[in-house]
């Protein structure tokens, strides 16, 4: 076993423990920091992936700006209790887990059982694939998908537009007032 | 199953499959999130996990294909995700002001 091995089911076993601990845990602020390690440490394993940019851009906005926005709006609204923090009936609760459980072995049965027949490259199995840079990410950003870099900065312009009008209407935000 | 030694050798051997197994993972995590929790907060952080989880597979594809799409997809992926909790957080702020709870059994029915 080899060191990329090694740290990858170490993050592995991270990251899944810390999103089941987002998904259970009653409090929603812990839930929003577990939410914010599983960010970090997938960006970790973007990293280990190659893909440094992408691993630093999951740092910057989803852990650094997205997750501070979760956890402002959760102080802004300062629950005192949760009323109920889970589906009410049992038998809803296991239906939904079984279903859920169902889609999860499905899709692992689906992975391991394909695996020998993906073809992720052009060419002889043998040899191994190209490894890309950042280099590359921009320069399709940039030529190829140029349309759809601008259209999604005109797409944030709008979205910031649109919260702060959603989010301006009258009324307090404290759930005692 | 059946091969102990080839079971072993496959999982250290860690290529895609392990990283899209982790993906699905991943995914049904944040699936169960929604739901099963009834804070809409919280339901909003599943999504957010399931988006991470799409992510990721993108990432593994554009590392074991050697194709930069995927990276460019995953960096559309990421900008769209943080816009859509922007707006997802304003419309849970905006209910909060009206119902005064994020607990969304209070607001089940449509009519407000």
């Amino acid at each position: 076993m080899d060191v990329s091995a090694l740290m990858f089911y170490f993050f592995a076993f991270l990251i899944v423990a810390m999103a089941v601990a987002t998904v259970a845990t009653p409090h929603p602020i812990y839930s929003a920091l577990y939410l914010a390690g599983t960010m970090v440490l997938l960006a970790f394993v973007f990293i280990g992936l190659g893909a440094q940019f992408i691993g630093g851009v999951q740092l910057v906005v989803y852990a650094g700006a997205v997750m501070v926005l979760f956890v402002m709006v959760l102080m802004l609204f300062d629950l005192q209790r949760e009323v109920q923090k889970v589906t009410a009936h049992f038998g809803q609760l296991l239906l939904k887990l079984g279903g859920a459980s169902a889609i999860a072995g499905t899709l692992v049965g689906a992975i391991t059982m394909s695996s020998p027949m993906v073809l992720t490259r052009p060419g002889s199995p043998g040899e191994s694939a190209p490894v890309i840079s950042t280099l590359d990410l921009s320069r399709m950003l940039f030529t190829e998908y140029l349309l759809a870099f601008e259209v999604l900065g005109l797409l944030l312009l709008v979205v910031a537009i649109g919260v702060v009008s959603v989010a301006r209407m009258k009324g307090g935000t404290h759930a005692q007032s | 199953m059946l091969n102990p030694e080839a079971t072993l050798r496959s999982l250290l051997d860690v290529g895609l499959d392990h990283y899209l197994v982790l993906s699905a993972l991943l995914f049904v995590i944040g699936m169960v999130g929604v739901l099963i929790r009834k804070n809409i907060i919280v339901m909003l952080m599943g999504v957010e996990l399931m988006l991470n989880a799409v992510n990721l597979t993108f990432v593994a594809f554009a590392h074991f294909a050697g194709n930069a799409n995927g990276l460019v997809m995953t960096f559309f992926v990421m900008v769209i995700a943080a816009a859509e909790a922007g707006v997802g957080l304003a419309i849970a702020v905006a209910v909060f002001k009206r119902f005064k709870a994020v607990n969304i059994e209070f607001f089940e029915n449509l009519k407000g």
